[in-house]
């Protein structure tokens, strides 16, 4: 259902110069790992902080505050380079169920982490406190770790994988 | 023992062939290590970009610079070691070609670079962080080797991943 608008988006004038500067698709894949270095990091430090594991010098309102700004800026240049990318090449995207479920999950785990950054500013003392936390905490580190895990796994396999279904 | 002739002798062992996908059941070996290696580098840029941007005074101003680097760095080495492994198993798969290529040498040599330029840090300017621990803009020293390491550890990253487009 894809395929008509990805041949007819890869004939585009944008996609085609895209295609043909020979630097752009390295450099922006570059910059969405430098990028997703900085989120994946920033989550995996709070999923341990609320965990209790590991992290412990600062609150887990501290923490957050200090990484979510990078985090959703780090979002951002992620879209914007995975944008280049599927500009330049719409086929091997969208062919790839691996792709839908890395988009599917990339919003899950983008709304999970605005209810859980609400929650911390809200309520601010009763997150820094391992016994009045709220248990889902647990539930979020674990359950957006493995998201975020499963979305680098997904982006990676979208190259090895996308010639089965041409 | 040339390095030529290291390489060739470890690209001719069992598991270099197992990594190439060539012997059953290893034809997604590769992809596999190269995912762990993403998750691993991920952690180690993320972590050193922290305190990095720490040191240039942009980030986590409110946090002392000893207590985030007590909070991150070990898992800064932990990631380290554990990219370095898997690093050298996707290295063994083509080792003769990676040793000869260009963007290989850059990365080895950025990653030296950001070595020195931490033990620089560590054993200069850092020996009077007590003075400039919880100061949101530290000194100039500080500064400098906060953005040569983030510099070298992004250049590690863009020559990492051009490793993929020409060998």
């Amino acid at each position: 259902m894809f395929r008509p608008f990805a041949d007819w988006l890869s004939g585009t004038r944008i996609s085609v110069a895209l295609q043909n500067a020979e630097w752009v698709i390295p450099t922006s894949q570059s910059i969405h790992i430098v990028s997703v270095s900085i989120l994946f990091a920033s989550a995996v430090m709070v999923n341990l902080r609320l965990l209790g594991v590991g992290i412990r010098g600062r609150s887990v309102s501290q923490l957050t505050s200090n990484v979510l700004p990078w985090m959703w800026g780090a979002l951002a240049a992620l879209i914007f380079t995975g944008t280049v990318q599927t500009i330049a090449e719409p086929v091997r995207q969208f062919v790839a169920p691996v792709f839908w479920a890395k988009m599917i999950m990339i919003v899950v785990v983008a709304l999970l982490t605005v209810t859980f950054s609400k929650a911390v500013q809200r309520h601010a003392q009763q997150w820094d406190r391992a016994d009045t936390r709220p248990r889902a905490a647990k539930a979020f580190a674990i359950g957006s770790t493995l998201l975020w895990m499963a979305i680098i796994t997904c982006g990676r396999f979208i190259g090895y994988t996308y010639s089965f279904y041409l | 023992m040339s390095l030529e002739s290291i390489a060739t002798y470890v690209q001719s062992l069992p598991f270099s062939a197992a990594m190439r996908g060539e012997t059953s059941g290893t034809a997604w070996l590769f992809p596999i290590v190269e995912t762990c290696h993403i998750f691993m580098l991920a952690i180690v840029f993320g972590s050193i970009a922290m305190m990095d941007l720490r040191l240039l005074g942009v980030a986590s101003k409110n946090t002392s610079i000893t207590r985030l680097a007590s909070e991150t760095l070990p898992w800064t080495w932990t990631a380290w070691v554990a990219a370095a492994i898997t690093g050298s198993m996707m290295y063994a798969a083509k080792a003769v070609v990676y040793t000869e290529n260009f963007q290989v040498r850059m990365k080895f040599l950025c990653m030296g670079l950001a070595g020195i330029n931490m033990l620089v840090f560590h054993f200069g300017a850092y020996r009077s962080v007590s003075a400039w621990d919880a100061s949101p803009s530290p000194p100039s020293a500080a500064r400098v080797a906060g953005g040569l390491s983030l510099s070298l550890w992004i250049a590690v990253i863009f020559f990492g991943r051009w490793i993929g487009f020409t060998t």
